[in-house]
C-alpha cells in the first residue's frame, strides 16, 4: 500500500475574525480504511484551444462506490477565463444538471468520487489557450474497455 | 480582503521513482474578476444515517437565481468514531461521490441551476461535518409582511 496525504489551509479575512481552516487527510480504501489507496491514473496536463467538452476521467475505467479521489487544477493565470467540471457523461456547460462549478485560472478541486459516471470539463474560451491538470487517487482501476 | 485557499499532496510511494509532491495557491474571486469574496457561512452540524441535507442555500438563493456565479465549498467529516462512516455527496440529487470518516473535500459550485443544490446524506452512523461556502451572491428572501 502507498500513503497519499492531502492536507489544506484556507485563510479569509471576510469575517471581523480571521477564519483558518486547516485540513488533513490519508487517502484510505473503501474496504479497510486502514490500508492507504496504492493506485492512480497518473498526473496529467492537458491543453486545451477550443469549447468543445471532453471527457478527463472515464468511470468505466474504476471501480464503481469507492473512495476515489479527484484533483483538477486551472494552471492557467486568467481569472476571466474557467472550465465547467461536470459529473456528466455528456457536455460539461452552465445548464447542465450535474455540473459542479467553474474551476477560474490558478483555482484547483480535489472530491470524492465515485466512479459511476464520467468527470467531463470544458473550457469558456477557444481565444486562449487553458492548462488543466488532474489526476485520480484510484481505489480499484479495472481494465479500460475497447 | 482576500480569501485563499492551498493544497498539498504529497506521497513517498504510490509512484516508486517518481515521489508526488503536488502544491497549489488560488486566491478565490468574485466570477470573471480580482475582486475578493465578502460573504460566507460555516457551521459544524451533526446528522443521522439515511436522511438528505443540503448544505449550504438554495440554488436559487444565489445571485437572486442568476446561476452561474462562483462560490467555493469546503466539507470534512470530522466522525471519528467509526472509519468506514461517509456521507454520500452531490449534486441536484445525483450522488458523486463519499466523503469517508477524516477526509475533506474542496470544490467550486455555481449553481447552475434551480435544482442545483448540494446535498449529503450521511451512512452508517450518525456523522459529524463541518462545512464553510464563500461566495458573494447569497441573497436571502424576502421576509413576508
Amino acid at each position: 500500500m502507498a500513503t497519499i496525504n492531502a492536507t489544506t489551509t484556507i485563510s479569509s479575512d471576510i469575517a471581523s475574525y480571521p477564519v483558518t481552516i486547516s485540513g488533513e487527510m490519508t487517502m484510505t480504501k473503501s474496504a479497510n480504511p486502514s490500508v492507504g489507496l496504492e493506485e492512480t491514473t497518473g498526473l496529467r496536463t492537458k491543453k486545451f484551444t477550443t469549447t468543445t467538452a471532453a471527457v478527463i476521467v472515464e468511470e468505466d475505467e474504476l471501480a464503481d462506490n469507492t473512495a476515489h479521489k479527484v484533483y483538477i487544477r486551472n494552471a492557467s493565470a486568467s481569472r476571466a477565463n474557467f472550465f465547467y467540471v461536470a459529473y456528466n457523461s455528456g457536455a460539461a456547460a452552465a445548464a447542465t444538471a450535474e455540473t459542479i462549478g467553474k474551476l477560474y485560472g490558478g483555482d484547483w478541486m480535489l472530491f470524492p468520487y465515485n466512479g459511476s459516471t464520467d468527470i467531463t470539463v470544458a473550457s469558456s474560451t477557444s481565444t486562449e489557450t487553458q492548462m488543466l491538470e488532474y489526476m485520480v487517487f484510484a481505489d480499484g482501476i479495472v481494465a479500460a474497455k475497447g | 480582503m482576500a480569501t485563499t485557499a492551498q493544497i498539498t499532496i504529497t506521497s513517498p510511494d504510490l509512484m516508486p521513482g517518481s515521489a508526488l509532491n503536488i502544491t497549489a495557491n488560488t486566491t478565490l474571486t468574485k466570477a470573471g474578476v480580482t475582486a475578493d469574496l465578502d460573504q460566507k457561512e460555516s457551521a459544524v452540524i451533526k446528522l443521522v444515517s439515511g436522511t438528505e441535507y443540503r448544505l449550504g442555500p438554495l440554488a436559487t438563493e444565489m445571485a437572486g437565481d442568476a446561476h452561474d456565479i462562483a462560490s467555493y465549498l469546503y466539507v470534512h467529516n470530522k466522525t471519528t468514531e467509526d472509519a468506514t462512516y461517509y456521507v454520500d455527496w452531490g449534486i441536484h440529487e445525483t450522488m458523486i461521490g463519499r466523503l469517508y470518516a477524516g477526509d475533506w473535500m474542496f470544490i467550486p459550485w455555481n449553481a447552475s441551476d434551480d435544482g442545483a443544490e448540494i446535498e449529503i446524506e450521511p451512512q452508517g452512523g450518525t456523522n459529524i461535518i463541518e462545512y464553510c461556502l464563500f461566495n458573494s451572491d447569497v441573497i436571502l428572501p424576502t421576509a413576508a409582511s
